[in-house]
């Protein structure tokens, strides 16, 4: 399909010309009609006493105008066909239907995982009420599930085993095995997990319980979001104060942001803020509100502070003062809004934007190229495998690559913990692999500049 | 990090992939009403044709007959109130028809709108795009719902979210009920979708109608009575024995089935697996199989796919790693805001589930400009540190570390070329 646009044109003028078309809804008053035109045929029989003329002379001329209307009806039918099969050629021609990559389902078993993932994201989307119509159906399926059951019983199974088992030596080390890896999970252990409880189960399931957990927060986040959006900052800066210990850890400054930006909408008075004109507005209640609040910054923000303060003495003349660009609120409410999301999901352990969202739209970014090489790869008669990375590029918009990545200038490769970041005395970067490529006996010559190194000066470093 | 040239090829490759995407991921969203539309169309045609037929050959008898004096006035008017009941169940017919005709208009439209909003954007820049891509992440998720029973979680979300004409709930809802009835062991709702879709169904070469008249035959004989058996041999004769050119092989061990009772303490596993309870799951999810293939639904949710993909796409290999980068956002690994937002494969809701995808391919780095190494061997760009130091307050020759929260000294940093 070379142009959109010009496709979407081509299928909506087909799809115009067939909602123009008398569809079946023209073919029910025709049977309207012909039903009129019985009961009329009828009616005068009947009136005429039974009239044997009558009868047959009402039949015999009701004859030709129901073909007629039959007629019609096939002829308006016929046209119906033409132009939906006019549609379906436009169809064809700009949506021609292509194999979608399905040799292998990679998301076939894992169910569990995915309803989890659309439960949290129909949470964090404060959608409450639809997510737990879904967890509970999800719930009620899972026990329902015949694979589940299947599985539940094998395991009963291998603990009856256990029980007679004089040897339990292997089931002994496939325990320790796991009990490794629930540890490992630990390790990971997230807030939003400490939060929700933790372990490889749970992991896998959002119970109702957890469930309730999450919602309390997302619902605590959208009502003090819709503080932000009708400019009451209040229980923001109050949010941001009892969790001042984490966000300053995190190197936030989302409390200061919050109380500045409300000294600068007192600042701009009642009839900007449409708050009661008392002596906690205006420029006075905002001196106010500094002196009441400001010390607990300590001397993190002088310099910032120090301009709010100054500002006071250009209250009278703000938009030319050298101090206007703090004043304007523009986008101030709305980046506060964002920074706060920011901070409150990652409190939580949780990526500001959804998940599922992000992957959905990077996933349809980059799944044609995906059949473009599976049919290529499929042309050449070379399997699709699944190694560790994929075989072709998938470039994404700059704001969804999440992490640096390095390729070796030399290898092309990316680097990886096995194969990590090595950087050389002249300040060059390479991958390990490489490296030990280029080395002769203990040495290297950098491949980028003149400079020549020992092994042990190359450095692992983290990009 | 990436030059001019190279972002603007990355931008037109955008360009190119939003208006391409719907060739892909949204092809059923056209192809089912159409399908549909079609269908419904068919079945109305035949049904006008049929029905006229029958009705002008009565007009046409009657009135001959009551010119020829063969029948009474009497009878004309009866004969005129059987045609009036015949065009009136027409009439009614035809509304339900003409009912769903709407319906699937509305949908086309809808949806030819809904498409159209993504080919007048021109890159995945445009402000308008994320709305439209959180819509088709809804509509995946209906999708989802319906194709996992999930009903009426999907319904909630399609009312909630407006978009009843972006979601075949009713397609999926008829599909759920014929599927149920057939783990409910029932074959009736299926074979009266089986002759619905008769002609297609024989394009597709479809064995269902086959396997449901062979589960039909093996009930009979599961009854085991002499009565049952017969009758079971009349059900073969009827239904079975036109299949015997196509299925020689099925037909035969249908056939040696009667020779054993389904008690049969040694029954041939072959024979076994015929009375076998999971022949239903099996029966359902041919069916399945066979609905979906005939209206060119895909086998599994569109959500898989983008999802699959998109993990890929969007995994790194620091994504599983035990150490963390310095630009990792892992949960619950130190990460202040200035290493940017959780990425989503490593936030919780993703994490496990990308486990078992391969990560992407890049052949060019991403990094940040001017970097700097500390000396823990983390290396981060220069605005960066600065940004940092400046929000942490620190005196002017000293930076900290975005991860570790180490401060070291300006003088012991080192330019890194990469």
């Amino acid at each position: 399909m070379a142009n959109p646009v010009t496709a979407m044109e081509a299928l909506q003028k087909e799809l115009d010309r067939l909602n123009r078309r008398p569809g079946l809804s023209a073919t029910v008053d025709k049977v309207d009609q012909i039903i009129e035109m019985l009961i009329a045929a009828k009616d005068e029989i009947v009136k005429s006493g039974m009239d044997k003329y009558v009868a047959s002379a009402s039949v015999t001329k009701l004859q030709n105008p129901i073909k007629a209307k039959f007629e019609q009806i096939n002829d308006d039918l016929k046209g119906v066909v033409a132009t939906q099969r006019k549609l379906g050629k436009s169809l064809d021609k700009h949506f021609p239907v292509k194999d979608l990559p399905s040799e292998h389902d990679a998301m076939a078993d894992q169910e569990p995982l995915i309803n989890r993932a659309i439960a949290m994201h129909l949470l964090r989307e404060g959608q409450f009420s639809v997510a737990s119509t879904f967890i509970e159906e999800t719930g009620d399926a899972a026990t329902l599930d015949p694979v589940n059951t299947v599985i539940e019983g094998q395991e009963d199974q291998v603990s009856a085993d256990d029980e007679y088992d004089d040897e339990p030596m292997d089931e002994d080390r496939d325990n320790d095995d796991e009990d490794d890896e629930g540890n490992d999970e630990d390790e990971y252990m997230s807030p939003l997990e400490a939060v929700t409880g933790s372990g490889l189960q749970q992991l896998k399931t959002l119970s109702s319980l957890q469930s309730h957990e999450l919602e309390a927060k997302f619902s605590q986040m959208y009502s003090i979001l819709q503080d932000i959006k009708s400019r009451n900052l209040l229980s923001a800066i109050e949010w941001a104060r009892s969790n001042s210990v984490e966000l300053e850890a995190r190197g936030s400054n989302l409390e200061f942001e919050l109380s500045k930006l409300q000294y600068v909408w007192l600042f701009k008075g009642p009839s900007v803020n449409g708050l009661p004109d008392d002596e906690r507005n205006g420029t006075a209640g905002a001196l106010l509100y500094a002196q009441q609040n400001f010390w607990r910054f300590g001397n993190r923000y002088t310099g910032e502070i120090q301009q709010l303060a100054n500002a006071q003495i250009y209250a009278c003349n703000l938009a030319e003062s050298p101090y206007r660009h703090i004043f304007s609120t523009e986008t101030a409410f709305a980046d506060v809004a964002s920074s706060f999301t920011r901070e409150f999901c990652s409190l939580l352990g949780l990526s500001a934007q959804s998940p599922l969202y992000i992957a959905v739209t990077a996933g349809a970014l980059a799944l044609p190229l995906l059949i473009k090489y599976q049919q290529a790869a499929r042309a050449k008669g070379t399997e699709w495998t699944t190694t560790n990375e994929l075989a072709f590029e998938t470039p994404l918009p700059e704001k969804m690559l999440y992490h640096s990545i390095f390729v070796c200038p030399v290898s092309k490769e990316q680097t990886t913990e096995q194969n990590p970041p090595m950087m050389i005395p002249c300040g060059h970067v390479l991958a390990k692999e490489t490296l030990q490529r280029l080395l002769k006996g203990t040495r290297f010559k950098c491949p980028y500049c003149p400079a020549e190194g020992l092994e042990k000066d190359a450095r692992r470093i983290m990009i | 990090m990436a030059d001019h040239e190279a972002s603007k090829i990355n931008h037109d490759n955008h360009l190119l992939l939003a208006s391409r995407l719907f060739t892909y991921s949204d092809q059923p969203l056209l192809r089912l009403p159409y399908e549909l539309l079609r269908k419904n169309f068919r079945t109305a045609h035949f049904t006008v044709e049929k029905d006229s037929t029958n009705f002008t050959k009565l007009l046409r008898e009657t009135a001959t007959a009551s010119i020829d004096s063969k029948i009474s006035p009497e009878n004309v008017v009866q004969n005129l109130d059987t045609m009036l009941t015949r065009m009136r169940a027409l009439k009614r017919k035809l509304s339900t028809y003409a009912d769903e005709e709407t319906r699937l208009y509305k949908q086309l439209d809808a949806r030819v709108a809904h498409l159209r909003e993504l080919s007048d954007m021109h890159s995945v820049d445009d402000v308008k795009y994320e709305a439209w891509s959180r819509k088709r992440l809804d509509r995946l998720l209906v999708d989802y719902m319906l194709r996992h029973n999930y009903n009426t979680s999907a319904q909630a979300l399609a009312n909630e979210r407006e978009m009843h004409d972006l979601v075949d709930v009713e397609t999926f809802l008829a599909m759920s009920k014929i599927k149920q009835s057939l783990q409910n062991g029932s074959v009736s709702e299926a074979l009266v979708w089986c002759s619905n879709n008769k002609k297609e169904l024989r394009k597709l070469q479809s064995n269902l109608e086959f396997l449901l008249r062979c589960q039909e035959y093996v009930e009979l004989l599961r009854l085991n009575t002499p009565e049952k058996s017969i009758e079971a041999i009349a059900h073969a004769k009827k239904w079975l024995a036109p299949f015997q050119e196509q299925y020689p092989f099925t037909v035969r061990e249908m056939a040696a089935l009667l020779a054993h009772r389904p008690t049969d303490k040694d029954l041939p596993p072959k024979y076994a697996a015929w009375y076998s309870a999971d022949r239903w799951d099996k029966l359902a999810r041919a069916f399945v199989d066979a609905h979906n293939e005939l209206l060119g639904l895909p086998t599994f949710p569109l959500l898989h796919t983008a999802l699959s993909s998109g993990l890929s796409a969007l995994k790194t290999p620091a994504c599983h790693g035990t150490q963390t980068t310095t630009s990792s956002s892992q949960p619950g690994h130190s990460q202040t805001s200035m290493t940017t937002s959780v990425c989503p494969i490593c936030s919780i809701e993703l994490n496990e589930l990308a486990k078992n995808v391969p990560y992407a391919h890049h052949s060019k780095s991403h990094l940040d400009n001017d970097l700097l190494l500390l000396p823990n061997g983390r290396v981060y760009g220069q605005a960066k540190l600065d940004e940092y130091a400046a929000k942490a307050g620190l005196a002017d020759d000293k930076v900290k570390d975005l991860v570790t929260g180490e401060i070291y000294s300006r003088a012991s940093l080192k330019k890194v070329f990469a």
